[in-house]
């Protein structure tokens, strides 16, 4: 898989949230490379504080306009900094990087959990899965925040004519609870699912193990603070079962961030 | 004419003397896609250690201002699988392997450099002085000027290659410890390693490190490796010093050859822009020749 390292121009930072931006890119290499549960590194200045570029998981990819995006919100430096790159300047960019979501055509069923933040790649994956639906497939959208206006991604979701089910956890709006509850409901419906889902790590933790429960294939991808995002420094590691019956750590960045649940050791 | 970068530090001979540092470059492969490997001045490998080390739980690294604290655990896949998998690879690039050597005794140090010392194409050994001495409870070899001459003195009867002792900055006085490595036989002093910080979460209320624990390193430690190097450029005028420690600017490599740096190395920088080291090279040629100096020695040690 070939990454780029190149400065990105700011296209557009659209507003799709009280306080949730869609950052355009323009990087074509890295529009064409692109694959869905990926990820970019940006760095949006040369400062010293903050030191580390973030990780963004891609939320759409414009292979023949050389563009794709991420969302963000303000709540850092970093984000504050990302907001005022003018329309026009660069970002610098590493990406796409990692590993994705991949399609289990066995199930008749995909299931798509996403909690909160963690909708992006899910947005971009059930985009791409669409098109590739053979008649008897079907995509469910599972998603969770805490409120609902934190639901991230709908209009995407909706657009794809997938089927919806929305929890929050102050009732505001569908199912008053976890999205995990959602998921516990629709495993319970008779019919061959596959579940992929990003979101919180106690999320992707109870979405492994009532996957695992029950055999159905499940991806999950995994957020861990991530100082490089190449595979160099092993900050963002993740324990692992080896095949031996022992435990290693993998990282985040290179092996996931999509691991299969099974091989995930919790902790 | 173009400036003249190469330096000797004693039999090691650098094309230039911008290094990467151990630890931010992973073996010395994985970069190569994104940097031209050979414009480095050296390549220092990940510590290596006999035997594959898992390494600590996470998380294991933090964010801090200007730095960042880490606490990998010497995760690695073991010096044999270096050997195997990397080394025939990376020597093919012609830039000098600089393999770091780290142990949880001294036999496990004197047992990797022996390993690299018999594989072609090792340049030289860099001792991480910085890991936790098993039977002293976890303290680092590196804070104790008896324990360093112990670990460099073994290293130098197992090997022949040049030997970089590189010391710790979580010491008072860092001098006793330099003279140390260097009476017990160390060709080169490597300085600063990370310094020991904590940081905590106050949501969660907890240590940002699974470890508690962790090294800081990044922009914020320049000043304390300066400090060091100068401190040992004066006390150790002949013995050849690679500075390490938040260089992110051509400007801040300078500011250690000034003080008497024959190389540096970039460390925490790599993580967040992988091209610097090739860079700083270049800004160091153009700063020579816009300054009508000829060579990088001519300039070295020449701030006291």
């Amino acid at each position: 898989m070939t990454r780029y390292e190149l400065p990105a121009m700011v296209v557009e930072h659209r507003r799709r949230g009280a306080n949730l931006y869609e950052l355009i890119l323009h990087a074509p290499p890295i529009a064409q490379g692109a694959t869905p549960g990926q990820f970019v590194m940006l760095r949006p200045m040369r400062t010293h504080a903050p030191l580390w570029r973030r990780p963004y998981s891609i939320l759409r990819a414009n292979p023949d306009k050389g563009v794709f995006s991420i969302l963000y919100s303000v709540q850092s430096a970093f984000t504050e900094l990302l907001s005022l790159k003018p329309i026009g300047s660069t970002v610098q960019t590493l990406g796409p990087l990692g590993s994705y979501f991949q399609p289990v055509r066995s199930a008749r069923r995909h299931i798509l959990v996403a909690g909160g933040v963690g909708a992006p790649p899910l947005c971009f994956f059930a985009a791409r899965l669409a098109p590739t639906l053979q008649s008897g497939e079907q995509i469910l959208i599972l998603e969770g925040a805490r409120r609902a206006d934190l639901l991230v991604g709908m209009d995407e979701f909706r657009a794809l004519g997938a089927e919806v089910r929305v929890a929050t956890d102050d009732g505001s709006k569908g199912y008053k609870g976890y999205v995990t509850s959602l998921l516990e409901m629709a495993l319970n419906e008779p019919i061959e699912s596959a579940v992929y889902a990003c979101g919180p790590n106690r999320m992707l933790q109870a979405v492994a193990q009532l996957c695992t429960a029950r055999g159905v294939p499940c991806q999950i991808s995994l957020d861990a603070p991530m100082p490089c995002g190449t595979g160099v420094c092993l900050g963002c590691a993740v324990k692992v079962n080896t095949p031996d019956g022992g435990a290693w750590y993998k990282r985040a960045c290179t092996e996931g961030p999509v691991f299969w649940a099974e091989e995930v050791v919790w902790e | 004419m173009t400036p003249d970068l190469s330096v000797a530090l004693g039999r090691l001979r650098l094309r230039n003397p911008v290094m990467v540092a151990a630890g931010t470059f992973g073996y010395g492969l994985d970069y190569r896609d994104l940097v031209d490997l050979t414009q480095l001045g050296a390549i220092v490998t990940k510590s290596l250690t006999l035997a594959p080390r898992m390494g600590n739980p996470p998380p294991r690294v933090a964010e801090t201002p200007a730095g960042m604290l880490n606490a990998i655990g010497l995760q690695n896949d073991g010096v044999e699988a270096f050997i195997l998998e990397t080394l025939p690879r990376l020597r093919e690039y012609g830039t000098p392997i600089v393999a770091s050597v780290a142990g949880e005794t001294i036999e496990e140090y004197v047992q990797v450099a022996m390993k690299l010392s018999r594989a072609e194409g090792v340049a030289a050994l860099e001792l991480n002085l910085s890991c936790p001495n098993q039977a002293r409870g976890g303290m680092e070899y590196g804070v104790h000027p008896e324990l360093t001459a112990q670990v460099v003195a073994a290293v130098r009867q197992a090997t022949d290659l040049p030997l970089i002792a590189k010391l710790s900055p979580n010491v008072g006085d860092i001098t006793p410890i330099a003279q140390a490595a260097v009476q017990a036989g160390a060709d080169i002093l490597c300085l600063i390693n990370t310094v020991l910080g904590v940081a905590v979460d106050a949501r969660t209320r907890q240590f940002r490190l699974a470890s508690k624990v962790g090294g800081l390193s990044g922009p914020a430690v320049k000043p304390i490796a300066l400090y060091h190097l100068w401190r040992v450029r004066q006390s150790l005028p002949e013995t050849p010093l690679i500075g390490v420690g938040g260089i992110s600017s051509v400007d801040d490599a300078l500011e250690f050859i000034l003080l008497g740096a024959h190389a540096v190395q970039i460390g925490t920088a790599n993580y967040v822009q992988p091209t610097l080291a090739q860079e700083v090279a270049q800004g160091l040629a153009a700063y020579l020749q816009e300054n009508g100096i000829d060579s990088v020695t001519a300039i070295r040690g020449t701030v006291r």
